[in-house]
């Protein structure tokens, strides 16, 4: 059979905007740690933290998340189906009214439009363009697996269309509102119902755009990159399955004592806490592949990248869990506890994934070797030190600060003042901020070092599978 | 129990029998060889 061409401009072109859009959003997240020690660093109308903080947020998800979907995806799914992308006019329009959707999207929340809703802020006009944007690259990945030359399904395709029929669904219910101008509307579902669609929403948006996908990756990259097949696909398809069965309950975790009906929060609960087993089914299945490969752990900065992530996955999805019980989340709902767990999984999870594969990927659709695995070494340094540096040390602040807002003198008073509870934060701000900065240093290694891989990059002549990675 | 409970308890029971249904299908020793096949065409080349 002759060898299929494959579209690789288009996933050029998608890990190009999604690196450019990840550097902005770890850049402002950044700017957004100083303003909160710093608050001269605000700079109204438009720089302010409360129209800073949805930017780092959104271009954080929607454009260095969803950008490396885009590109992993469109890579993956044609190997994956042994035929080419179904219409590259089709992903060439997806490219551009992606950066169309967030710059729209930056521009409107500086302007302050938002609807208010967290992780899906940008009013009715955006919803509109998300809603193409998906509706394209879904129809393009979907037909590409509906005209494969492939009969067996690798369970990555089973993630992706997961994510793909997923955020469709979730995404549509969420935004159904009423436009009262071209950028006011109002939500469609009134008091506490609209909070647990919303939080059915936002949950499931964890679930389908930053764990389905980079799961899928995962399983693509670790076997390409060790030059071993994953330990076990049927039990990968029992994770998969019992993750999209358990998932789609747990939204009310976000909601715990709300006026939100009890039984609704329970069941979210007891879901919550079931999800480990599909969770840690892959991250037993990631660990089991590495049977007698451990040693590629050292060599290999691909594997670090990979299994570190990995395992920021398996404790993401054990203290998730254990936030989502009532008496816990009493403790730490609404502290500095809960942005520590969201960056473990942000920064520790996503990122190293996506990280792992764009390595794998600019030598292949470029033909160079990678410029310099010192540097890729180091950066898997400043990525793990600089995350640990963040999440750490706003752990210790939540504990603190729940501590604090818990003490009570033999009267009854409140022993600290909101203010007290707050001065109390600086040091850990200020270390999260540093953590950050390291973190950043680490993406502009990762970049420059990229950049030299086009620039000046040895030519490789065929495609290296297994090798490509090792120092 | 309204309408509304029932439709919501069967929904989450015919999910679940699903569920249950395609576990039991996965782990069939007949199942096997097909099963774990896709995993190998990892190894080939891109
Ligand atoms: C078994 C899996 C997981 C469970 C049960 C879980 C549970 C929770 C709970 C209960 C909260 C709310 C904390 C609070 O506000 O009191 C939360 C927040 C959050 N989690 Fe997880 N988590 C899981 C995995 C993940 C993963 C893999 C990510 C990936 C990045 C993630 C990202 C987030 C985000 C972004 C929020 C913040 C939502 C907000 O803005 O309030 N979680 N999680
Ligand atoms: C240098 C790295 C980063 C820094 C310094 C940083 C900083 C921050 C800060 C200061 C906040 C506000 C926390 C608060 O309101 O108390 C925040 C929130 C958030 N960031 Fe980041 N961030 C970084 C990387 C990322 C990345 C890579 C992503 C996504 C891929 C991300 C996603 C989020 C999300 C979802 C929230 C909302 C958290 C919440 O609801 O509590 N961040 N970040």
């Amino acid at each position: 059979m002759e060898k299929p061409v494959y579209n690789t401009d288009i996933v050029r072109s998608f890990v190009h905007w999604s690196l450019l859009w990840g550097l902005v959003a770890i850049l402002v997240g950044v700017i957004v740690s100083l303003q909160m020690v710093e608050p001269d660093l605000n700079f109204p109308p438009y720089l302010t933290f409360g129209r800073l903080r949805p930017i780092h947020t959104n271009a954080g998800i929607y454009g260095w998340g969803v950008g490396v979907i885009f590109a992993t995806f469109i890579y993956m799914v044609q190997r994956l189906c042994k035929t080419p992308l179904w219409s590259n006019k089709l992903a060439k329009f997806q490219l551009w009214f992606f950066n169309a959707t967030i710059i729209a999207s930056a521009i409107t929340l500086l302007l302050g439009y938002t609807t208010s809703k967290e992780y899906h802020e940008m009013e009715w006009p955006i919803d509109v363009m998300v809603v193409i944007l998906w509706v394209v690259f879904a129809v393009n990945i979907l037909m590409t697996i509906l005209k494969r030359q492939e009969e067996q399904m690798y369970i990555s395709l089973w993630y992706m269309m997961a994510a793909l029929v997923g955020v469709a669904i979730l995404y549509l219910v969420n935004a159904a509102a009423l436009p009262v101008s071209l950028f006011k509307s109002y939500s469609a579902y009134a008091g506490t119902n609209d909070a647990n669609v919303h939080w059915w929403f936002g949950h499931n948006a964890v679930a389908m755009a930053l764990t389905a996908p980079p799961l899928a990756m995962f399983y693509y990259f670790l076997p390409k990159t060790t030059g071993v097949p994953i330990y076990s696909h049927r039990l990968s398809i029992i994770a998969f399955w019992s993750l999209i069965f358990m998932y789609l309950w747990t939204g009310a975790h976000h909601l715990l004592w709300t006026p939100v009906p009890d039984w609704v929060q329970t069941l979210a609960m007891a879901f919550s806490v079931m999800l480990i087993a599909p969770s840690w089914g892959s991250v037993f299945n990631g660990y089991l592949s590495m049977n007698g490969q451990w040693h590629q752990m050292k060599e290999n900065y691909l594997v670090k990248f990979l299994i570190i992530g990995l395992t920021f996955y398996g404790l993401q999805t054990l203290q998730g869990p254990m936030q989502a019980i009532r008496s816990f989340s009493a403790f730490i709902h609404y502290t500095d506890w809960v942005p520590a767990h969201i960056h473990m999984g942000t920064m520790g999870w996503v990122s190293m994934i996506s990280y792992a594969s764009i390595y794998y990927l600019v030598p292949r659709i470029y033909g160079r070797e990678l410029y310099s695995v010192p540097l890729a070494n180091m950066h898997f340094w400043l990525t793990l030190v600089g995350q640990l540096v963040w999440s750490i040390s706003l752990w210790v602040a939540g504990v603190l600060q729940a501590g604090m807002w818990n003490a009570t003198n033999s009267d009854g008073s409140l022993t600290y003042t909101f203010m007290e509870t707050m001065v109390e934060m600086y040091p850990y701000w200020w270390a999260r901020a540093a953590g950050g900065f390291i973190f950043f240093l680490g993406i502009i290694i990762f970049i420059y070092n990229l950049f030299m891989t086009v620039r000046k990059g040895k030519d490789v002549v065929a495609p290296i599978v297994t090798a490509a990675g090792r120092n | 129990m309204d309408w509304a409970a029932i439709l919501y308890l069967g929904v989450t029971f015919g999910l679940f029998a699903i569920f249950v249904a395609i576990v039991i299908h996965t782990c069939r020793d007949k199942h096997k060889e097909t099963g774990e096949a896709p995993k190998y065409t990892m190894l080939e080349d891109d």
